[in-house]
């Protein structure tokens, strides 16, 4: 038995939803786990088993994502909770660690039956765990996946004489096909019947330490394989080794990987740009009029309700609905990439230089696309299997420069520095480079410094076509989940950033008072003297600053609403804005206009996002990440903006 | 002769004689089936320094200190000596 490491053990089998979803299953169902190796079909099995009814979402406490899903078993309907990959019980990683103390646990958090899913492609490799679990007193089914990849390799493995050689029931099935599966089902359905399991007998030696233990495992596996396997003569040169002739060489491969980034950031700019345009106008035109026209029609019209329906709710809801169509094609683009089997490469090719900030290759696509848009690419985090490299990610992804950014860049470099513009909005990009690296570089310094690069060891999977039902199941599942943790947070900032506008100090009523007059003004005069070493302490600059935390995309519509203005149709042309902002920022910085302006937008650059952001945070690393690195941000923001402002005014 | 993983030709079928480093990434490599006794191949070099290893028919890529870690001998070698 291997010795655990004081990890702390669930004591019950919680609901894996931290925002109170109705779970598949009813309190009291039968637990079945389903356990493996990476790669073997365990996601397909669960998706197959459970189909609609499940949620995907993170092991309370943890950040470590599991399944979850209901199925009817002989009647009744079992809680089926898909643990992360392991190879064996002995982890590795915090995702790994989770899986062994789901299987381990004692007492009420016992799962009732493990489902081990083994690939007949690597038989010896998926019965390590399989040798391990039956050595504890729980039923065991092992779930013989990959059939057909084996066969295609000239491997056959008799389920009958597997079973006998382990002593527990192997049920074939082809989860893509949705084969096999009742065949696994009525397995699950007897073993919950079986009062105790017999455990395997693996110690002999009462002394056997956890090198013997793994020798007598490796000699009860090797006799299993020898029982049920039989190989002929197979070619040597598989379809994937000549992909990867050219997907993992040394000058190919990451020529390949640059076009294939290249590819998902253009989907999710250009392709997804359109729809989020078309449907942010329709939020702002036909919805907010029908929105309004109730209102009045119900007899509110004059009241405040109508600005809280109208400037709080719908907007709220609209901003929501723009990142629909850009999530729904990144969780498709991402399940695509991961089921062909070419994540497993892009990591390859991209290790060594990842591992520099102790992160490994596959985190160079969520940062790529962090520079599209953040909330994506928090959410990407999810393909590293490793969840402490996943929150070192999400952590690092605000400071790659979103398209909404580049608005705001564009409209002060026009104004301000309108011959070297383009000069200056490259100048950002190269800062948040810069940030990501140096951030990165700073938290392994500090936070993770305990943890060294992972050698690379991975399991390059054979390619395959991907299913478009699977990922598009894939796909929806995860915006689901996105929605429902990401819509409370984004609405309730919008309807907050509304009340503070619509109270007045001083003269005028609720919801009748310009923006300067309003307690939004108040708050952003009491934050303005903390910028002022950055020299833009004056509240029109603040105020634009706590806006864009709601999202960037409203800052120069907030200028225009602080300076009684019409918006500007276009960031290249501020018109009377530039004006404006001349006048604020001089005042500001006194004199220092330049480095004024610098300092601030580097602060846009290094502060929170948006609201957005924060809330696909939330989902994948939990509030009290989410809250250190809105700290970290506003930490980094300030000391760079006032460095800039101390050093730069000097010159300008 | 025992060579690293890292030296190995590529396409020759190699049996693994020892693996040295750290217990948790030497139990990793026995669970994906690289250990003492077991037949591998180098299938190829991949970007980065690292190699492709085809064991037991699954493609493992490994990093170059990973390959350092791994002695082999030629498998037709060892039988000869060994008889």
């Amino acid at each position: 038995m291997s010795t655990a490491p004081e990890v702390p053990r669930p004591t019950a089998v919680p609901s894996c939803h931290e925002d109170g979803a109705p779970l598949a299953a009813p309190a009291g169902a039968p637990v079945v786990v389903l356990a493996g190796a990476p790669n073997v079909g365990k996601s397909t099995l669960f998706n197959a088993l459970t189909g609609a009814r499940r949620t995907v979402g993170n092991w309370p406490g943890t950040t470590v994502e599991v399944g979850r899903g209901g199925c009817v078993v002989e009647g009744r309907v079992a809680d089926i909770v898909d643990l992360p990959g392991s190879y064996s019980l002995d982890p590795l990683s915090p995702d790994e660690a989770l899986t062994r103390d789901v299987v381990l646990a004692e007492g009420g958090g016992r799962p009732d039956v493990v489902v081990v899913v083994a690939s007949a492609a690597h038989l010896a490799r998926s019965l390590y765990l399989v040798a391990q679990v039956r050595e504890t007193a729980l039923p065991v089914v092992v779930a013989l996946t990959m059939g057909d990849v084996a066969a295609r390799r000239g491997i056959r493995v008799d389920a009958v004489a597997l079973a006998h050689a382990i002593g527990c029931p192997v049920v074939a099935l082809d989860p893509r096909r949705r084969s096999g599966v009742d065949g696994l089902v009525t397995a699950v359905g007897t073993a919950l019947g079986e009062a105790v399991a017999h455990p395997r007998n693996c110690h002999a030696a009462p002394a056997a330490d956890e090198l013997d233990a793994a020798d007598e495992r490796f000699g009860w596996i090797d006799a299993a394989v020898t029982a049920s396997v039989s190989t002929e003569a197979r070619t040597r040169r598989t379809w994937s080794d000549r992909i990867d002739r050219f997907a993992t060489a040394p000058v190919l491969g990451p020529l390949l990987f640059l076009g294939v980034m290249w590819l998902v950031f253009q989907a999710t700019t250009t392709l997804a740009a359109p729809m989020q345009n078309a449907l942010g106008a329709l939020v702002d035109g036909p919805i907010t009029s029908a929105g309004g026209w109730l209102v009045d029609t119900v007899g509110l019209g004059g009241t405040p309700v109508r600005g809280l329906v109208v400037d709080g709710v719908i907007a709220g809801v609209g901003m929501l609905l723009t990142f629909v169509p850009l999530m729904a094609l990144m969780f498709l683009l991402l399940a695509l990439l991961e089921d062909s089997g070419y994540m497993a490469r892009a990591a390859v090719v991209t290790d060594r230089m990842m591992s520099r900030l102790g992160l490994p290759g596959r985190a160079f696509l969520p940062i790529v696309v962090g520079f599209g848009c953040n909330v994506p690419a928090v959410s990407a985090t999810r393909i590293l299997p490793n969840a402490r490299h996943r929150v070192l990610t999400a952590l690092l992804v605000p400071f790659t420069s979103c398209s909404a950014r580049l608005t705001v860049y564009v409209l002060l470099a026009t104004t301000f520095f309108p011959t070297h513009a383009g000069t200056v909005v490259f100048a950002m990009y190269l800062v948040s480079i810069l940030l990501v690296v140096l951030v990165g570089l700073g938290l392994r310094a500090t936070l993770w410094r305990a943890v060294g690069a992972d050698p690379l060891v991975i399991d390059l999977p054979p390619y395959q076509r991907p299913t478009l039902r699977l990922s598009l199941s894939v796909t929806w599942v995860r915006l689901q989940g996105f929605l429902r943790t990401a819509s409370g947070i984004i609405v309730a900032t919008v309807v907050f950033v509304w009340l503070l506008q619509s109270i007045p100090v001083g003269p005028g009523s609720f919801g009748d008072v310009p923006v300067s007059g309003s307690l939004y003004a108040e708050l952003s005069r009491a934050v303005s003297p903390l910028l002022a070493p950055a020299g833009f302490g004056q509240w029109e600059a603040v105020s634009a600053l706590l806006v864009g935390f709601v999202a960037k995309e409203a800052v120069i519509s907030s200028w225009a609403q602080t300076y009684a203005l019409a918006e500007p149709t276009s960031s290249h042309d501020p018109g009377a804005l530039g004006v404006q902002l001349h006048q604020t920022f001089a005042v500001a910085s006194g004199g220092h206009t330049g480095a004024a302006v610098a300092a601030f937008m580097v602060f846009l650059l290094a502060y929170t996002p948006c609201v957005a952001t924060l809330a696909a945070q939330r989902r994948e690393l939990g509030t009290r990440w989410t809250v250190f690195g809105v700290a970290l941000q506003l930490v980094v923001a300030w000391t760079l903006a006032v460095l800039v402002f101390q050093v730069g005014r000097v010159f300008w | 002769m025992a060579t690293s993983l890292a030296r190995a030709p590529i396409g020759i079928e190699l049996r693994v004689v020892g693996a040295v480093g750290p217990t948790a990434l030497t139990r990793r490599l026995s669970e994906l089936g690289l250990r003492v006794g077991s037949h591998v191949r180098c299938v190829q070099k991949t970007a980065g320094g690292g190699r492709i290893i085809d064991v037991a028919g699954s493609r493992i890529a490994l990093g170059r200190d990973v390959l350092d870690a791994v002695q082999t001998v030629e498998a037709h070698a060892a039988e000869a000596t060994s008889a």
